[in-house]
């Protein structure tokens, strides 16, 4: 029996899905790859340091302050680039709005309906007014520091090689801190709402990994961890992961130890746990989870922690920020010089690794860019193998939606996978 | 492709195109039948319908709409949103569209059959964003090592669809565009109620800077800092220059810019070479290489 799914939608850029069973046993699992290349690391070759960031963050259209972050903490590491501590500050900013708006925009717009047994958003905000508010004002909330801090939310534009074009706009800035207390109360209460959602329960053992840092959450630097006693810093990271194309795939997938392993809020949430905000920890316990808890599907929960944690977090770099001189943000002088530099940074949907070579003259050599799809697609569909046994009884249309809200469970970006 | 009207534009890229490409596939004009559009319109209980479709792209365009949040969500009431897929998983029903909105490059034989098809369907197609319109990132492959880029990438070339990058005015007739990259959520709301009423706005033709200079930024030519404002077609608000960020040109150029005299001028900020680079970024170069030989031609 052939299981397929031509086109799944609400989820970043195009796939499809195909699985075969013989009796009982699935013998293959895989997402259907429906996205055309662009060759970003290709078109990058050659080019001047200063186009990567801007060509690089138009990988994703949900997740460019991510691959911005990234690429320019690359080629600062590449050539020897300090900044200076209000940058690093405000650049996290950057990091944990772009968790808030688009965490809101996938638990709610893009997976809540699979729970509620719905097919479009439009029925969705019908039934449920005053969540959709909230999740709108959620994603407002990111998307307003982002405007502010980066001049625009898709494609931002200040950050640069050595600072930030532009130092953000005091007043503004306190708009927003004024702003967070009731931002983090509507998240509390969308929390609430989700506590109650009744989520499948399956679960398979798979290894963790994300960044930590000490005494942090990490969410913008940090060595590479995993639940399975992993401990490396970020520079020998492809030393340890093996990333590989199969033929007539476009996606390249990423193996740790010859095996798939798993990325992301729910990853970050069990490695990382104890370093929460108090808000945020809060929820997290009341939730009731046993550690590890190994079910896929409390990503949507996990990245409802982390919206509480990045608007406490938020709130904390706008105070410091705020008792600070501003114009410190602003780039500083720097030597162009050859180098190798490597980066690593929580994007939304797992961590994001940049590789980035520059000759004496500042002309990109060589560039490798492994996104968080690329990483967690196997384990995907290795999950999804061990989960359809469990609904094989079901008619094709229920599972088919189950496979559905399965996937879109793991936020996949496919625009962000293929490149 | 900037905005309409640019004949000769298709003309050139297309035998560009085809010194690499044997056959490219250009669909002229598809007409579409009065009653066709009737239907349509009748369909709709007579609200307007209307399709987002995305080809291979980074949907920053389609975010830029989303992110509009509840204003978007206002102008969904008064539409059919017969396929958005970001945001719905109800399968299109197949019928006649008023307008239909595209995103991002024609790369895989997929996306040309979704873009040949929604042009069949649609009565009024327009391109969403840098993409669609002028290539965007993905056409800089075609400055440089072209198909063979792939090299960098990929191992195992087989079964990927790799082509020269178009825009989509070399596939099918496009009626307007949202120009930018990404487009400006505000200009979109200004004109798609003209869009849905079946007229055909027209961007006014005047630079960034008329914008750049309302928001009271210091012009940063004047601080030797490359900006291409002044040749290239406003209405984004000047985002990027209010960033200190120089226009790299992603909403093309202004139908009367004066391109000579700004190529001229930039001399003195940027060699050739940097002047090259920066307009392949967005698909600016094969424009402003057609408009020069235009240009010297009416000289003579």
């Amino acid at each position: 029996m052939n299981i397929k799914i031509n086109h799944i939608a609400k989820m970043e850029g195009h796939a499809g899905f195909m699985a075969s069973v013989l009796d009982g046993d699935v013998k293959s699992a895989k997402l259907q790859v429906q996205e055309g290349i662009r060759l970003i690391e290709g078109v990058l070759i050659g080019r001047e340091y200063q186009d990567m960031p801007l060509i690089a963050q138009r990988i994703c259209g949900i997740c460019p302050v991510v691959h911005n972050l990234a690429s320019i903490k690359a080629l600062e590491n590449a050539m020897g680039v300090s900044v200076t501590y209000e940058t690093e500050r405000l650049r996290m900013l950057l990091g944990y709005a772009q968790f808030i708006h688009s965490h809101a925009l996938h638990l709610f717009f893009l997976s809540l309906a699979d729970f509620l047994d719905m097919d479009s958003d439009i029925e969705l905000v019908n039934k449920y007014p005053e969540e959709a508010k909230k999740a709108i004002k959620l994603r407002e909330y990111g998307m307003e520091i982002v405007k502010v801090v980066g001049g625009r939310v898709v494609h931002p534009l200040t950050n640069e090689v050595g600072g930030f074009k532009k130092s953000p706009d005091r007043e503004a800035l306190k708009e927003i801190l004024n702003k967070s207390e009731d931002i983090l109360r509507t998240a509390l209460e969308l929390g609430d709402f989700f506590r109650n959602i009744k989520i499948p329960d399956f679960s398979r053992e798979t290894e963790y990994v994300s960044l930590d840092k000490k005494g942090e959450y990490a969410v913008y630097d940090g060595d590479i961890i995993s639940n399975f006693g992993l401990h490396i810093s970020v520079d020998k990271f492809e030393a340890n992961f093996l990333e590989l194309q199969k033929q007539n795939e476009i996606i390249k997938r990423v193996e740790h130890a010859g095996r798939s392993y798993m990325i992301g809020a729910i990853a970050r949430v069990n490695n990382n746990r104890v370093k929460l905000r108090a808000n945020a920890s809060e929820y997290l316990k009341s939730l009731g989870w046993n550690f590890p808890d190994y079910n896929p599907f409390h990503n949507i929960l996990a990245q409802m922690v982390e919206v509480i944690h990045s608007i406490e977090e938020s709130r904390r770099i706008l105070l410091e920020l705020l008792n600070s001189d501003l114009e410190e943000v602003v780039t500083r002088a720097y030597t162009v010089r050859e180098g190798l530099g490597v980066s690593a940074v929580e994007a939304p949907r797992g961590t994001l690794y940049y590789h980035v070579d520059v000759d004496a003259k500042g002309y990109v050599k060589n560039v490798n860019i492994i996104t968080p799809t690329a990483q967690f697609l196997s384990n995907l569909e290795d999950d999804v193998a061990e989960y359809i046994p469990k609904i094989l009884k079901l008619k094709d249309s229920e599972k088919e939606k189950k496979l559905r809200a399965f996937i879109r469970a793991y936020d996949p970006c496919i625009s962000c996978a293929v490149h | 492709m900037v905005i309409k009207n640019k004949p000769e534009a298709k003309k050139t890229k297309l035998k560009k195109v085809a010194a690499i490409k044997a056959k490219p596939k250009v669909e002229k004009k598809p007409v579409v039948s009065k009653a066709k559009i009737k239907t349509a319109e009748a369909a709709a209980n007579g609200k307007p319908r209307v399709a987002i479709i995305s080809l291979t792209s980074c949907e920053g365009c389609q975010f830029v709409l989303l992110d509009l949040g509840t204003r978007f969500l206002e102008l969904t009431e008064q539409i059919e949103l017969v396929d958005f897929r970001l945001i719905e998983d109800s399968e299109d029903d197949g019928g006649m569209l008023d307008i239909v909105l595209v995103e991002g490059n024609p790369v895989t034989k997929e996306n040309e059959k979704t873009l040949l098809e929604a042009r069949k369907r649609a009565r009024t197609l327009v391109a969403l964003g840098n993409c669609a319109a002028m290539g965007g990132i993905p056409e800089m492959k075609n400055y440089h090592e072209g198909v063979s880029t792939i090299k960098h990438v990929y191992k195992y070339l087989q079964g990927i669809s790799n082509p020269e990058i178009r825009e989509i005015d070399n596939f099918v007739k496009v009626d307007f565009v949202f120009p930018g990259c990404p487009i400006n959520g505000e200009e979109f709301l200004t004109y798609i109620p003209e869009l849905l009423k079946g007229n055909i706005p027209i961007i006014p033709d005047q630079p960034v800077c008329v914008e750049c200079k309302k928001a009271g930024n210091r012009c940063l030519l004047l601080d030797k800092k490359p900006c291409f404002g002044p040749m290239v077609l406003g209405g984004c608000g000047a985002t990027c220059p209010s960033s200190r960020a120089q226009c790299q040109g992603c909403r093309g150029l202004r139908p009367t810019g004066n391109v000579g005299a700004m190529r001229a001028m930039l001399k003195n900020l940027m060699s050739d070479e940097q002047f090259q680079n920066m307009t392949e970024i967005f698909g600016l170069r094969d424009d402003l290489e057609e408009r020069e030989r235009r240009d010297r031609l009416t000289k003579r």
